[in-house]
């Protein structure tokens, strides 16, 4: 088999073993890698009702065909389990020198059982595979962590790693690699932490196999100086994705205030051209050809990292307009190894329920020190408050009652993005329909929507822009393993793609190849998901309530008096299932999971809840 | 006339300014704006008037805030 190394590691904590196992051509083609093969594994092998913080849960590190090989920003890994956030499958990517190595290693994928005896480092190197002790780092952040790693391996060694956050089982906690990010929003670092499994070490030393290895050099390499060529001469990476909030405020999209305003004039005091000139340095992922990490010095003088997304709920979202403090809070997340969204979404919550009168508590927006000691709470479970918060937005909400949870910021459990919905209908139906949650990077129509619709329309065409988008980035970026942005920031065709696939497996794909396994991938998460909440009903797409509340309207700027509509909204949200084949759960029908050939699969989901 | 104009993102090193108030003559329509502040055509971008999108022909009016901003996806 060319393109896929047609192995898949799997590795046992409790019982220390490991062995190699072999997938079939068949299973490749179906699934491609990445996310296909993440939820397809967890579907077969986690139990509906599986405690996703118990040994029985699975964790997974999946890579695809093109991830590691030199080409445009191929740098990646996803990783997956069932999510302590949300209660069905989660995932997400990182950058990280892991894609390369353990494909070099010999392996597609990391599937990880079972629960350590004590804080545990794997160590994988080819067919090696060792239990470390990794008691030393247990308790440390990821940065320290990381670096000790770094002391043993040398810098070129893959490397995952959790944080506190992790270790204290924070429902929010990310996996962490400093050769890229972080990743898996929906607790995978809390996965890793209940197995005691503190971090994952990859080193390879084989040839991936390639059908045309030097044709791919050629290519690969040769788009790689083509792409960074783009990025210089459109200057992109100046600001990287940070240019993005003072469009957000331009146009009303903005979180601002636990997302109850959708502009500030004080934005400006985050925006790109701002953080370009206290910046120190810019990250980028392995493979990268347009570095969107920015880094400048925190208030308490560290370096710390920042992108659109932390600055949106960090910042603006908490009424904190200093790039210094906003530093610091994401500096603090990215230690603890806790996500910076659900983090900065759950402590707007916490503030908007003191002011709503939900709770008792000492939290203002605009409060940067106290922000900095929730985020320690959460991240250790620090008393009951730390319990709460370290639970996320929909827990709090439980907890508080009040009414609270129509704005706790969230879909399915997972905090929103950083974009305010309050009338952008068709971003609230990505958000709504993002198969693990209110993720950002599963469709983003607002320009879409801004510049080539009307903003007012709840029709189809919006119900089209999603689905084109979630087979793109959710679909073929995920299950191939390559970052988004060449393609959508800077105009990297997407027919390149298939290109680097094909020179690689030997096939002949075309991107319309991609949309079905796209469209598989999501109807396999839909039936996760269906199998662990047999009585979901449609209400389960729909975005917060508080973007419908009239209550909640801007009064002055372009959406003033204006919020989403639910009757309309749930016409749109009619629109996708209709053009996904959808019933009126939002669970694929029979038939087209017969078209997607996944009878086998619908038959196991019977046994659980009918399917139209 | 007069006009606040934004630019964001890479599109601010490319005119050479942030933002600004602007004077234009009357009838200057948004795809004229781009050219007397010197935004390629090849650019890909979206214009907003008061936080609205305005189509390439759309005529400015006294007190209009124009932003332009490249094509983003999201953070």
């Amino acid at each position: 088999m060319n393109g896929w190394t047609g192995n898949f590691l799997r590795v046992n904590l409790s019982s220390k073993s490991a062995k190699k196992e072999a997938y079939s051509e068949e299973f490749a083609k179906k699934w491609v890698g990445g996310r296909g093969f993440a939820v397809k594994i967890l579907y077969d092998e986690v139990k509906p009702g599986t405690d996703p913080l118990g040994p029985d849960n699975k964790f997974i590190v999946a890579l695809g065909p093109i991830a590691g090989i030199p080409a445009p920003n191929t740098g990646k890994a996803v990783v997956a389990a069932k999510s302590p956030l949300t209660g069905f499958y989660g995932d997400g990517n990182l950058g990280t020198r892991v894609s390369e190595q353990l494909r070099k290693a010999g392996y597609d994928a990391l599937i990880v059982e079972g629960k350590a005896d004590r804080p545990t480092m794997l160590y994988i190197e080819d067919d090696k595979v060792e239990f470390l002790p990794a008691d030393e780092v247990w308790g440390n952040g990821t940065y320290a962590t990381n670096d000790w790693i770094y002391g043993k391996y040398g810098k070129g060694a893959g490397v995952l790693n959790i944080g506190q956050g992790g270790e204290n089982l924070n429902r929010y906690s990310v996996v962490r690699s400093l050769e890229g990010r972080a990743g898996g929003r929906p607790g995978m670092g809390a996965v890793m932490g209940s197995k005691l499994l503190k971090a994952v070490v990859v080193k390879g030393s084989r040839a991936i196999p390639q059908a045309d290895p030097q044709g791919m050099k050629t290519l690969g390499h040769g788009d790689l100086k083509k792409v960074g060529q783009i990025d210089k001469e459109s200057g992109w990476s100046i600001q990287g994705t940070t240019g993005v909030l003072s469009f957000c405020n331009e146009v009303a999209g903005l979180p601002v205030r636990n997302f109850r305003k959708t502009h500030h004039p004080d934005a400006w005091k985050l925006d790109g051209e701002r953080l370009n000139n206290l910046r120190i340095a810019t990250y980028g992922c392995p493979n990268c050809t347009m570095r969107c990490g920015i880094t400048i010095h925190d208030h308490e003088g560290r370096e710390a990292e920042l992108d659109y997304e932390n600055i949106g709920l960090l910042g603006s979202n908490l009424e904190i307009f200093d790039f210094p403090q906003v530093g610091s809070l994401n500096y603090l997340c990215d230690e603890y190894g806790i996500d910076t969204m659900s983090a900065g979404c759950t402590l707007s919550f916490y503030a908007d329920a003191i002011d709503h009168g939900a709770v008792s508590g000492d939290f203002k927006f605009g409060d940067a020190e106290r922000a900095k000691e929730l985020l320690r709470m959460a991240a250790f479970r620090d008393g009951k408050l730390g319990n709460l918060l370290a639970d996320g937005s929909r827990r709090m909400a439980r907890e508080f009652g009040h009414g609270s949870e129509a704005y706790a910021m969230q879909v399915k459990g997972l905090e929103v993005a950083a974009y305010n919905c309050k009338f952008i209908p068709g971003q609230a139906l990505a958000f709504g329909v993002a198969p693990i949650g209110a993720h950002h990077r599963e469709a983003w129509i607002i320009t879409f929507e801004i510049k080539f619709t009307t903003r007012e329309s709840y029709g189809p065409e919006k119900a089209a822009k999603v689905i084109e988008l979630q087979r793109i980035r959710g679909g073929m970026f995920e299950s191939i393993v390559a970052c988004r942005f060449p393609w959508i920031e800077l105009g990297w065709g997407i027919e390149n793609y298939p290109k680097y696939f094909n020179a690689v497996t030997g096939l002949n794909w075309t991107v319309d190849d991609f949309w079905k396994v796209g469209d598989r991938i999501y109807s396999m998460i839909k039936l996760n998901f269906l199998r662990e909440f047999p009585n979901v009903t449609r209400e389960a797409d729909y975005p917060p309530a508080v973007w419908f509340d009239p209550a909640n309207v801007d009064t002055e700027g372009p959406i003033a008096g204006k919020v989403l509509e639910v009757e309309k909204y749930d016409g749109l949200l009619q629109h996708y299932y209709d053009q996904r084949g959808y019933d009126k759960r939002g669970i694929p029908t029979k038939a087209t999971l017969e078209k997607l050939d996944l009878s086998q699969e619908a038959a196991v989901a019977e046994k659980f809840a009918k399917l139209a | 006339m007069k006009i606040h104009v934004k630019m964001i993102g890479p599109l601010i090193y490319d005119v050479g300014f942030s933002e600004k108030d602007l004077e234009i003559p009357e009838r200057t329509t948004a795809e004229m704006l781009m050219e007397l502040i010197s935004v390629s055509k090849q650019r890909p971008k979206i214009v907003t008037r008061n936080g609205k999108a305005v189509a390439p022909h759309e005529e400015l009016a006294e007190g209009d805030r124009i932003a332009v901003s490249p094509i983003y996806s999201g953070g």
